[in-house]
């Protein structure tokens, strides 16, 4: 079911989506998705590019954010447009919080744009996996 | 130390087939914990389908292992069909120089067989200056 236009406000926020990435999750995102860069694989292949260990795709980041606007919106096929910029690399073990709020409405289309972003605390700190994401759906 | 050639600019790729396999969208789909539908970053298997042409090209110079993805984004005129076969064209849409940093634009237009068009992919690659 997809969500009702008249249900929707401007400001609004969506619920939170959380998980915390795990070497098994990101191996099975390389194979689903086709991104076999050792770099999300291989520790010594992250070392030598200057992080502490593998790393998520940003496309794993970014598949998550989309699960955050589908929970919200009701089905995958509403979605129109989803654009992200990756900010900070994101390590085994830590916690994706997706997150996102109605931008605006458009009442002749029925749409929704969505401002979104995915947040990971790190060492006391907020660190931004996606600042600025951004969304439109189709709602009913 | 080379950097990604701005001459590459421009440059179009030969069409790429791709197949929207039902086991591979299922796999995908429990990645991320959905019951149903296409996800719509189901996008980027179709980009991989092409990456590897792109990425090695050797008029664009990449040093893929300072390549990291800076930005992605989709414009999807209808969702993907579990089973269809699409047809994935790729260019390169800019490629800037600052500072030794390279960043580069792919842009990727994905029809259906009959010529309709089903969406259009934008990454951004940023290749880091050397150490």
């Amino acid at each position: 079911m997809t969500r009702a236009f008249d249900s929707v406000s401007v400001g609004e926020e969506l619920p939170e989506l959380r998980r915390v990435v795990t070497r098994e999750d990101v191996r099975a995102y390389a194979d689903a998705g086709g991104d076999q860069n050792p770099l999300h694989q291989r520790d010594e292949v992250a070392r030598a590019a200057g992080f502490d260990g593998v790393i998520a795709h940003g496309m794993f980041t970014m598949g998550h954010m989309a699960a955050c606007v589908v929970a919200w919106v009701g089905e995958a096929d509403s979605v129109t447009t989803i654009a992200a910029q990756f900010r900070a690399p994101v390590s085994m073990g830590q916690e994706l919080v997706a997150g996102g709020r109605v931008r605006s409405l458009d009442e002749g289309a029925r749409t929704a744009t969505l401002d979104l972003w995915v947040t990971s605390e790190r060492d006391g700190a907020t660190e931004w996996p996606v600042k600025r994401g951004d969304s439109t759906v189709r709602l009913d | 130390m080379p950097a990604v050639n701005p001459e590459a600019e421009g440059t179009t790729y030969p069409a790429v087939e791709f197949v929207v396999e039902p086991a591979r969208v299922a796999a995908f789909r429990e990645v991320f914990g959905q019951s149903e539908g296409v996800p719509p970053t189901f996008l980027t298997a179709a980009e991989f389908a092409v990456f590897p042409q792109v990425l090695g090209d050797p008029a664009l110079d990449l040093d893929f292992a300072r390549v990291l993805h800076g930005g992605q984004s989709y414009e999807l005129e209808r969702p993907l069909r579990e089973g269809e076969t699409l047809t994935v064209r790729a260019s390169i849409e800019s490629v800037r120089l600052r500072a030794g940093t390279g960043f580069l634009v792919i842009a990727m237009q994905i029809d259906d067989q009959a010529g309709g068009p089903v969406a259009r992919t934008r990454s951004t690659m940023i290749e880091q200056a050397p150490a």
